[in-house]
């Protein structure tokens, strides 16, 4: 069933994408091949190989309850409230919490886990900063005056 | 285990050093954005300019480069442009293609009236290269050849069509009177030198780029230089090269390497890093850099500089709405 | 003879205490670049430039410097595939397939040592190579054009089915989602943009990096998560570091058979050590009479694409010297170091400056060697990695990918985007398609369609310009038996229940 699902919805990608090819703005200089061919042909063979998966799926794995799906879903807004605050706040402060969270999720020890958090954020900071010289900055920038 | 030892000394001596060179260099420095990754023209223009800057102590502490690649230099000059308008100590580098993707509205609707043009403090002559043993000796009869027949004739060039290496050959060609430059064959392939491998390997039948980029296969004998794009002849051992002016087409096209500055900064300022910039462009060190690299003289700082960008690229603007690249 | 007086000259300039000391710290650095996930060969080159620099080294020390780094990320790349099943870096894509597997059974250190001397043949081969033949093969890059691309990367897709026999369909559409990938972004034909949706950042299309690292490496988070920790190699018992003479000898044809095809691969300035590496692999796979074990730890699997790839990054210096023609982004860097240090590849630096190629060629040697002695013993450190709890690992590692892909371009685009592709990683796990299929398509998609654009730009739109060479026809026979030979053999050959998949097996 879920490779069925799968195909469906890859099915329904590649029909969208060579739908889109048709926007691609074409130029007026010689080139024989385009720049609408190549995606529509991609879209077509992953269209091919959707339908032949819908004809013959594998069996379904195993799939997580709905107690780590929601494991799954916190540690993915973690991820993305990082990737923003990781400029404005600097690298210490959210990496941190971050780290926390996800060690958290993994195994639900709640000291280990900040420890972890810490422990990664002020070790990953000296090797960056120092060893490997990429301008981070450890604190907002504001506060550095 | 003494190889250890030595190595954790070596490393830790390695890694002090770093820290000092770092901490040395991020007390207020000035900083240059490349709008690229290491390794391209904006990165050796930073890298070069803003050494020469510190070393000629046209500036107090060493400038600090920022490679911020992405869009074709777009990324750059919309961070530029949106969040740093007033910063003083901030300069830009810039080149042909800057300038070539302004006027192609390349940059997500920015113009080029968001931020100042600086100066150019050299150039990259733009050339028209065949291979050695290739039928065509001058310009012309390269040009007869794509106005008798535009499908016997492809040309390679290290830019994306519609680029600056690709406009070169147009250009030359509406000079020469062919008006049918849609005809045209080009490939863009990666980089100046791949466009030489593909056409000493015959795939090509010319090779547009830029006169850094032919050096090495121009020693060796493996292609010839049909016309270099510039008001004179070029000095040095370059002198024999015929210019395409003198060959009756009159096409001046260089890429020209410089900077610009936010848009809001004082006057003071902006004349500050001009004063800089035209120091660097009198300095024996840049006049050394300029010949490893394949560079020529090319000075225009200031208001000079400003008018003369405006003028590419309103040219620029005209001859892509022709080819289509730009609506 | 010539060639060794010059050799020799170039070790004289080479080997002093102080270059020694510098090829020692850049092999350093260079591995931990290497093995970092997101950070590459060319990151670590290009961070070093300014440390160059501010040391105030002169051309050849700098040169050593980053060769040194260079040889040593390619060598790093493959310690994380191996250990935690996420690339270091794109070349050691391949190593995951069976080095993981391997690491998985209990045997992480013989993986690291097998691989670790597979890397020091194809490089120490590519090596002489370069030395002996530069500029002879300098002239074969004349001999592609855009049709002879082409079919090298109509290969590369066709022989796909190789790495994931089990599931064609699935690894057919892997490929076709990287290609899709690839095509977003400034078409290079028209100058205009595809699939961008206005999108300044997409305009330069999607970086592998991202692509590779939201795939293994932010993937894992999520397959850990859910399996609370417990889905891992960690765990296996760490046995003493002892050489594994036994592979080593049985893998000796493999890694010079995949050194050979590695270096002519990186000769090829469009085709690069990622290819070089996926080449080897598939054409080993193919070679051998007994493949049933590849995919599952198979040592074989190992040598293959780690030869493959080394061999590879010596044989892109081949155009980057005589050509000016960077095969690689990192390599791309390097000509940007030389070019600062006012030495011009090109045609004439052979004869210009022998003491500049030569000191290089030494320096590669230099560099080689002392990464096969550091390999050895740090691979008791490099092991260690599994006794860390992965409550401590994967934050870790997670972490490590973010910073590395936001010193890309420092934009929060791309991390999202990472994490995006983390998401569509685990998803594509749990439905057993193979994600290195994605990659490939990602890395190669462009470079296939703007060959065959650029053909047929020259051509005039006549198809029989594809096949006019003799080159781009011995690619298209290679193609269509390559695409071919796995359906016919599978009907052929009744093997046993493969299992081949790039995932670790669920937790169940």
């Amino acid at each position: 069933m879920s490779d069925r699902l799968f195909g469906l919805v890859v099915l329904i990608g590649s029909v969208a994408y060579f739908l889109a090819a048709a926007n691609i703005p074409t130029g007026f200089l010689v080139d024989p091949v385009g720049p609408k061919l190549f995606p529509r042909l991609v879209s077509g063979i992953a269209a091919l190989c959707a339908l032949l998966i819908i004809i013959q799926p594998d069996n379904d794995p195993e799939w997580p309850m709905a107690m780590t799906w929601l494991r799954l879903a916190i540690a993915l807004s973690v991820l993305v409230a990082y990737a923003y605050t990781l400029k404005p706040l600097g690298f210490l402060i959210p990496t941190a919490v971050a780290a926390s969270v996800i060690s958290y999720q993994i195994q639900s020890r709640v000291v280990p886990a900040i420890l972890t958090g810490i422990g990664l954020s002020a070790g990953l900071f000296l090797l960056f900063k120092f060893a490997l010289g990429l301008s981070l900055f450890p604190v907002p920038r504001s506060w550095m005056g | 285990m003494k190889q250890t030892h030595l190595t954790k000394l070596v490393a830790a001596s390695v890694l002090a050093l770093g820290i000092t060179a770092g901490v040395s260099t991020s007390t207020q420095a000035a900083e240059c954005i490349a709008p690229a990754n290491p390794g391209g023209g904006w990165d050796f223009t930073c890298r070069s300019i803003g050494k020469i800057m510190f070393d000629i102590k046209a500036v107090d502490a060493p400038i600090q480069v920022t490679n911020m690649a992405g869009g074709g230099g777009g990324l750059a000059y919309t961070h530029v442009v949106s969040e740093r308008a007033d910063d003083e100590e901030l300069i830009v580098a810039a080149s042909s293609a800057t300038a070539t993707r302004l006027a192609q509205n390349a940059y997500g609707g920015m113009t080029s009236d968001q931020v100042r043009f600086l100066g150019a403090i050299g150039a990259d002559p733009g050339v028209i290269v065949v291979a050695k043993d290739s039928p065509f000796q001058s310009l012309n009869d390269l040009l007869d050849a794509v106005k008798a027949d535009p499908s016997k004739v492809a040309f390679a060039g290290g830019s994306a069509v519609g680029g600056f290496d690709h406009l070169k050959v147009l250009m030359a060609l509406g000079r020469a009177g062919f008006e049918d430059i849609t005809k045209v064959k080009y490939i863009g392939v990666d980089g100046g030198a791949d466009a030489i491998t593909q056409t000493i390997g015959g795939f090509t039948q010319a090779m547009t780029g830029d006169i850094s980029e032919v050096v090495g296969f121009l020693k060796s004998g493996d292609v010839r230089i049909l016309a270099a794009f510039t008001e004179e002849r070029l000095p040095g051992e370059f002198g024999d090269i015929p210019t395409a002016k003198e060959q009756g087409i009159d096409v001046v096209a260089v890429n020209w390497r410089g900077l610009y500055v936010p848009k809001d900064i004082s006057d003071e300022a902006y004349d500050k890093w001009s004063d800089a910039l035209a120091k660097v462009a009198a300095s024996d060190e840049w006049a050394e850099q300029m010949t490893a690299n394949g560079l020529a003289p090319f000075t225009k700082v200031g208001g000079d500089f400003q008018g003369y960008v405006d003028g590419v690229i309103s040219e620029i603007e005209t001859l892509s709405k022709e080819i289509g690249v730009i609506q | 003879m010539d060639t060794f007086s010059l050799l020799a000259q170039g070790f004289a300039v080479a080997l002093t205490p102080t270059t020694l000391a510098l090829a020692i710290a850049g092999c350093i650095i260079g591995t931990i670049v290497g093995a970092l996930p997101g950070l590459g060969p060319s990151n670590g080159v290009a961070i070093l430039i300014p440390l160059a620099f501010s040391l105030g080294l002169d051309a050849t020390e700098a040169l050593i410097l980053m060769t040194s780094v260079y040889y040593g990320a390619m060598y790093g790349g493959r310690i994380s595939s191996i250990l935690l099943n996420i690339p270091g870096d794109e070349p050691a894509l391949m190593t995951t397939l069976d080095g993981y597997p391997m690491a998985k059974a209990g045997r992480a250190s013989d993986a690291l040592v097998l691989s670790g001397f597979a890397s020091f043949v194809g490089a120490m081969l590519a090596t002489i190579g370069l030395m002996m033949l530069a500029p002879i093969l300098a002239k074969v890059a004349y001999l592609f054009g855009p049709a002879e691309y082409f079919g090298l990367y109509l290969l590369a897709f066709s022989t796909l089915g190789g790495i994931a026999s089990d599931n064609q369909r699935k690894a057919a559409l892997a490929a076709c989602i990287g290609l899709g990938i690839a095509m977003i972004g400034l078409d290079n034909s028209t100058g205009m943009g595809r699939f961008t949706g206005g999108n300044l950042h997409l305009l330069d299309g999607v970086d592998f990096l991202v692509a590779i690292v939201g795939l293994f490496a932010v993937s894992e988070v999520f397959v850990f998560i859910e399996s609370h920790g417990k889905s891992s190699a960690i765990g296996v018992k760490l046995e003493s570091i002892t050489i594994p003479i036994k592979d080593i000898g049985r893998t000796f044809g493999t890694m010079l058979r995949s050194s050979f095809i590695g270096f002519i691969a990186g000769i090829l300035p469009g085709a690069g050590a990622s290819l070089g590496s996926f080449l080897a692999y598939v054409a080993e796979k193919a070679y051998v009479r007994d493949n049933s074990r590849f995919g599952t730890g198979d040592a074989r699997g190992i040598a293959a694409p780690e030869a493959g790839n080394n061999a590879a990054a010596g044989g892109a210096l081949v155009p980057m010297l005589t050509l000016g023609v960077p095969g690689s982004g990192t390599t791309a860097v390097l000509l940007a170091l030389l070019m600062t240090l006012n030495i011009t590849p090109g045609p004439l630096l052979f004869t210009e400056r022998p003491d500049v190629v030569w000191g290089l060629i030494a320096a590669l040697l230099i560099a080689n060697v002392v990464l096969l002695i550091l390999n050895v013993p740090m691979v008791r450190i490099f092991v260690k990695v599994l006794s860390v709890p992965p409550w401590i690992l994967l934050p870790g590692v997670c972490m490590v990918s973010f910073v590395g892909i936001y010193s890309l371009s420092g934009s929060y685009f791309d991390l999202v985007l990472m994490i995006l592709f983390g998401l569509l990683g685990y998803f594509l796990r749990k439905l057993n398609v193979p994600t290195v299929p994605i990659i490939l398509g990602i890395l190669l998609g462009n470079n296939m369609e703007d060959s065959l654009r650029r053909a047929m730009v020259i051509s005039g739109g006549d198809w029989k310009y594809l096949f006019q060479s003799g080159i781009s026809i011995g690619f298209w026979i290679a193609a269509v038996t390559g695409f071919l030979a796995p359906v016919f053999l599978r009907k052929i050959i009744k093997k046993p229940q493969a299992h081949v998949d790039t995932t670790p097996p669920e937790s169940t």
